[in-house]
């Protein structure tokens, strides 16, 4: 969501694939994201349980294919999947290269990937994955008083590698995957 | 010389048709509303004949249409305009004679003037006399009903009168009145260009069925539509598709465009698109596109801002989406109007070309990475929100949370006991209980930190005394 804030007061555009359908407006507006600039596709509304595995199988496909269609439109500055909620058996039933797949989307567009997971995604070669710690914290003295001030999140490069390309070492293709550890 | 064409008060009102037989005998064409055109005649003469050949034939023309009209041809616009409202037929004015022919006319034609009909004149423009007692109005009726209390009747008696005077008792309302009574302009003819329409239509040899064929039959028709466009610096904001089925019914899809474009690429991508989510139910004989065009429009880029998709990508993109995903789900989000945090609602995304970054661009080419520079600030209070919002059991003791049990719905990172070692609340909101539509809200909220780590947003419901997850707090 920091992110989001940032690179929307910047004047660029976001793209959030909301697999699990959480994003909540109020709040992200209220975390300084111009939601003018924010293009969010939004899953279906589905129950994660075992019984309905091939309803969630389809809503991770879609939010896939649809993460794939904005990263090949080019202009987005930022395209942000969110499976932070969508349980690890849906994503371990993907093939190995998906993830590749959407990394070699990326190289040489000046569109960074995100996704946001329970856990590390996308072990690309070229790609980064942070781990971000949070921690609460909150405010007032008295149980009455007592209000959450909010997260405080320390984030940690858990894999950055670097390729070198001739003489010159750069970062690519530009895809991180944030794994939410709570 | 002008003509003026009046549709016949017993003739219906057909859209477009006297500016039509107007601009089929003169270019200069000054449309005013559906039922009156003026029009410039000067040269006709050469081309058709005499004036009354040329009101003779443009009757015709009306009539051919279905219409009936009133013709006047006079020297002066407004001459033209004030004998084909008051005089049935044709009336033909010949050069000079303007005066003369319209001092029968009754002092009530003037109110058909069309400047003084519409536009109207402020109070600086009337008398001195008039400018206290109606202040702000137009002044036409009352400068009339001075004018008939002077004793004036016909056009004839205003324009006997020395103009000067007449400015200086009813100002410039009254000036004008006296110009019209003598036949004279005051502003020349204003013509208007004829609004082109942008549409391509192709009939096939034979009737198409599926995207794929039709897609070669659009290529063609928006590469057409497309050069049109282009020559006349014109953008498509609408496509109207009409096909002409075999079962001889016509289906017709209506796109908007979040903004103004002419590639033909992305016209027939578009219309693909919705074609594939709304399929014509038979074969196709006939193919129609039609662009609602606006004028075309420089705009200037920035080097130091965020490059953001051109409208043709754009465009594609939210039809691709759409299609993927439905009409629904794709979008901006916007915060709602109201109290209750559980109601989300999105628009259609639509870029504006400037933003507040372009005027503030940054001092220096180096830009921290935007999520270390983000990351610097207040700790973060983001809801990862629920919809809809899961039950999960919470033990109270004392009035506040202590064990919270999620179910694997609710979080199946938690599915198990989880012990409250913070606890926030509770806030009370609540709301919509003036109504009995079921949109009534009554919840005490609570922030709850487990001891797994995740903060959580609880909800009890006042009137059930059950709870719900809100959220999680991200």
């Amino acid at each position: 969501m920091a992110t989001m804030a940032a690179v929307t007061r910047q004047g660029g555009v976001v793209a959030w694939v909301d697999v699990a359908d959480r994003f909540d407006p109020a709040s992200a507006s209220a975390a300084g994201v111009d939601l003018d600039r924010v293009l969010w596709v939004r899953g279906p509304n589905v129950s994660w349980s075992p019984s309905q595995r091939t309803v969630g199988d389809l809503a991770v496909q879609r939010g896939l294919r649809a993460f794939d269609l904005i990263a090949r439109a080019g202009g987005i500055a930022v395209v942000a999947m969110d499976v932070a909620d969508v349980p690890v058996r849906h994503l371990q039933s993907l093939p190995a290269a998906t993830w590749f797949r959407l990394g070699h989307v990326l190289e040489g567009r000046d569109t960074v990937g995100l996704l946001v997971g329970a856990q590390p995604l996308g072990r690309s070669a070229g790609g980064v994955s942070l781990t971000l710690r949070a921690r609460s914290e909150w405010a007032g003295r008295s149980l009455q008083s007592r209000r959450l001030a909010g997260l405080a999140v320390t984030p940690e490069a858990s894999q950055r590698i670097r390729r070198v390309r001739g003489h010159r070492k750069e970062e690519a293709p530009c895809l991180f995957a944030l794994s939410a550890t709570l | 010389m002008f003509v003026c064409l009046v549709r016949d008060s017993l003739s219906p009102s057909r859209p477009g048709v006297l500016e039509a037989v107007a601009r089929a005998c003169s270019p200069r064409v000054e449309p005013h509303g559906q039922d009156v055109v003026v029009c410039d005649a000067r040269g006709l003469t050469r081309v058709i004949g005499m004036p009354a050949v040329i009101a003779e034939e443009m009757r015709r023309m009306a009539w051919e249409r279905e219409v009936g009209v009133r013709v006047a041809i006079a020297e002066s616009k407004t001459a033209a305009w004030l004998l084909a409202h008051a005089r049935p037929g044709t009336t033909i004015v010949p050069a000079g004679e303007e005066a003369r022919r319209l001092e029968r006319l009754p002092l009530s034609a003037l109110r058909s003037l069309p400047e003084l009909r519409t536009a109207g004149l402020r109070t600086a423009d009337c008398g001195p006399a008039f400018a206290k007692a109606t202040a702000g109005k137009l002044r036409t009726d009352d400068t009339l009903a001075i004018f008939e209390r002077w004793g004036l009747a016909t056009l004839g008696d205003l324009a006997r009168l020395p103009r000067a005077d007449v400015l200086t008792r009813t100002g410039r309302v009254g000036q004008r009145l006296h110009q019209a009574a003598c036949g004279e302009d005051d502003a020349p003819l204003v013509p208007t260009d004829e609004t082109p329409r942008f549409v391509e239509r192709m009939e096939l040899e034979w009737p198409v069925e599926g995207l794929e064929p039709l897609s070669f039959v659009l290529a063609r028709v928006c590469d057409g539509l497309s050069a049109s466009l282009a020559r006349a610096d014109r953008g498509a904001v609408t496509i109207t598709t009409r096909l002409q089925l075999v079962t001889k019914t016509t289906h017709e899809r209506t796109l908007t465009l979040p903004s103004p474009m002419r590639d033909s690429k992305t016209l027939r991508t578009l219309i693909l698109l919705d074609l594939e989510s709304h399929p014509a139910p038979a074969g196709i004989d006939v193919v129609e596109v039609e662009c609602g065009v606006t004028p075309g429009r420089i705009v200037q880029g920035s080097l130091l801002a965020f490059t953001v998709p051109t409208p043709e990508n754009l465009s594609t993109l939210l039809a691709r989406l759409s299609a993927l995903v439905g009409d629904t789900s794709v979008g901006a989000p916007v915060v709602v109007d109201t109290h209750n945090p559980r109601i989300s609602s999105m628009k259609p995304f639509a870029l504006s070309t400037q933003h507040a970054a372009l005027r503030t661009a940054p001092s220096t080419g180096h830009r921290a990475p935007a999520f270390a520079k983000a990351s610097a600030g207040k700790p973060s209070t983001t809801i990862r929100r629920f919809r809809p919002a899961p039950p999960v059991r919470v033990r109270v003791e004392k009035g506040r949370p202590v064990k919270v049990s999620l179910n694997e719905r609710a979080a199946y990172r938690d599915s198990r006991v989880a012990t409250v070692t913070t606890a926030a609340g509770p806030w009370r909101t609540s709301g919509h209980w003036w109504s009995s539509d079921g949109h009534t809200w009554d919840r005490d909220e609570w922030d709850v930190a487990l001891d797994t780590g995740v903060v959580y947003r609880l909800a009890r419901n006042r009137q059930t005394d059950h709870w719900e997850v809100e959220g999680e707090v991200d």
